[in-house]
């Protein structure tokens, strides 16, 4: 359970979290989206104690993050900075995490093996790749076998394998109970992993919704066309629908496509096409945020 | 703490840069060494003082690395990011700087452990050859000295690291102090006929440990001031840490 409550922080004058309360319940995976410089990192390295709150509080499992005991196998985080030591190897920085950690040693050659860098762990780390650096850092945080997981834009660098195992391996982990928070600035990416997503925008919270809510406003509008188009329109105008000429020959009705298959049949109207225009995710999410986009383009 | 404690050290152990400075002071005790008994004239190597002047020679070089390696032990955190990973791990950050105090320590004893096996290796071999008999009971006294010395040198390199945080500013502004201030310092006092004062300052306090019978501190006023230097270091550590964002 990861608790957020009326968290305000500022940076001088840069408000950079405002009054943001949210919850994360265990067994879910939550998105935390928003655009570059919404407040989401800020937000979640004040859940890890790392960013002191100017108001308001953050609790992990029920308590602030410097109050848990053996923090590391209670709660595993990867933040967006890479945080290895570049002249120490991958396996080094890991053991080091295990012992501070009270982690088994033999924990670190899982977690190399889990995230594919069982051969590059003995390299220094200053010549890895960004996405092995990034499976690096994945590798710290499941290094705990963590009840609450804490991820910072976690497919950044990762490629489709990669992101593809990252969505399987957390899917998996929230069926155990455990709770996941993720953030990104793509809803696209964690579309398809989150059951709910918490949306901030200029560090104020604009949604807290369960995805299939967010899947359903990126449905929108039906797409028809006909050779009849201009006695078609009048059907449907006359069937209390709103609907639009968009260019010769096709309409653009704000209906789902078997009402307005229903009213032209009914009509003896041919149509040549009927399919439904969806928003896509992002346009719906650059809308919730306020950002500029072309809804339905 | 235990397990904290033995992180620290695993760390120093994983990286380049601690086995730099332990190749560092040995060598350095070796040629100090080497120095010290070959350019001594046949007939003072007789004088007590003369071993007790070896390994003084070998611990001072010994006691500055400790300082820096202190202060790096700390100022690597932020200079790489590892900070944050290290706070995930370690969250209450009084314990944070308590465990590098702890590290600090560790490294001044290891540098200056080292320093005096060499010192003593190559004095013991030489010595004998010249059959020059041993002083144990000076050169034990010196290399007690030495080891507190270090030890404190590390702590205040890493109170000195957890205050200033940057890793340039702090090893450069370590060298000035030593090297210019200090001595403008000693002149200073010395014109206004408070030549004495000067004894208090870190560099002097820290070297009156390794040596106070020059007229300064005595050994137990030498620690004493080391340790309030410390404390006064590792209070701006404490300050600086406990409100830092880490971003």
């Amino acid at each position: 359970m990861i608790e957020v409550e009326r968290l305000t922080k500022r940076f001088g004058s840069t408000l950079a979290v405002d009054d943001l309360s949210f919850s994360v319940a265990p067994g879910t995976i939550t998105g935390f989206l928003g655009p570059n410089g919404a407040g989401k990192s800020t937000t979640m390295r004040a859940i890890l104690g790392l960013v002191l709150p100017t108001s308001g509080s953050t609790t992990v499992l029920g308590r602030r993050y410097r109050e848990l005991e053996m923090p590391l196998q209670r709660v595993g985080a990867l933040l967006e900075t890479f945080d290895a030591h570049p002249g120490r190897s991958g396996r080094n920085h890991l053991r080091v995490l295990a012992v501070a950690g009270g982690i088994p040693r033999s924990r670190v050659d899982e977690v190399l093996a889990l995230v594919d860098l069982g051969a590059a762990g003995k390299r220094r780390v200053k010549g890895y790749s960004l996405g092995m650096r990034q499976r690096l850092g994945l590798a710290a945080a499941l290094l705990g076998d963590p009840e609450v997981l804490v991820l910072d834009e976690p497919a950044n660098g990762l490629d489709p394998q990669g992101i593809r195992w990252l969505r399987d391996f957390l899917r998996s982990h929230a069926s155990e109970g455990r709770t996941i928070l993720i953030s990104s600035h793509v809803l696209a990416e964690v579309a398809q992993t989150v059951d709910d997503v918490v949306i901030i925008h200029r560090g104020k919270l604009v949604r807290h919704v369960a995805i299939a809510e967010v899947e359903a406003l990126a449905a929108g509008s039906t797409t028809v066309r006909s050779p009849d188009a201009d006695r078609l329109l009048e059907l449907l105008v006359s069937a209390g629908l709103d609907a639009r000429s968009v260019v010769e020959g096709r309409l653009e009705v704000m209906a789902p496509p078997e009402q307005v298959g229903e009213i032209a049949a009914s009509g003896g109207v041919v149509l040549h096409e009927l399919s439904v225009a969806r928003a896509t995710l992002e346009e719906v999410f650059l809308e919730l945020t306020g950002e500029p986009g072309e809804r339905g383009a | 703490m235990t397990r904290l404690f033995a992180a620290e050290l695993l760390k120093l152990r994983t990286l380049r840069s601690t086995w730099g400075f332990a190749l560092v002071a040995l060598l350095l005790a070796g040629l100090a060494t080497a120095g010290q008994i070959g350019g001594t004239q046949a007939q003072d190597r007789s004088d007590p003082e003369f071993q007790f002047r070896i390994v003084l020679d070998a611990a001072f070089p010994a006691a500055l690395l400790s300082l820096l390696l202190g202060m790096i032990l700390v100022t690597n955190e932020f200079r790489h990011g590892t900070i944050a990973r290290t706070l995930l791990a370690t969250p209450r950050r009084g314990r944070f700087v308590a465990i590098k105090l702890l590290a600090g320590a560790a490294t001044g004893a290891g540098l200056m452990l080292i320093t005096l096996v060499v010192t003593a290796s190559i004095g013991a071999v030489w010595l004998g050859i010249l059959d020059v008999p041993l002083e144990l009971g000076e050169a034990t006294d010196a290399a007690l000295r030495a080891l507190v010395g270090a030890v404190l040198a590390g702590v205040l390199g890493a109170a000195i690291g957890g205050a200033v945080q940057s890793q340039v500013g702090a090893l450069v502004g370590a060298l000035v102090w030593i090297f210019v201030a200090e001595p403008l310092c000693w002149a200073l006092l010395g014109l206004l006929d408070v030549g004495g004062a000067a004894e208090y300052l870190p560099a002097a306090s820290l070297g009156g440990i390794v040596d106070s019978g020059g007229g300064g501190l005595p050994f137990a006023g030498s620690v004493g001031m080391a340790l309030a230097w410390a404390a006064l270091a590792t209070m701006l550590a404490l300050l600086r840490t406990s409100r830092r964002d880490i971003t």
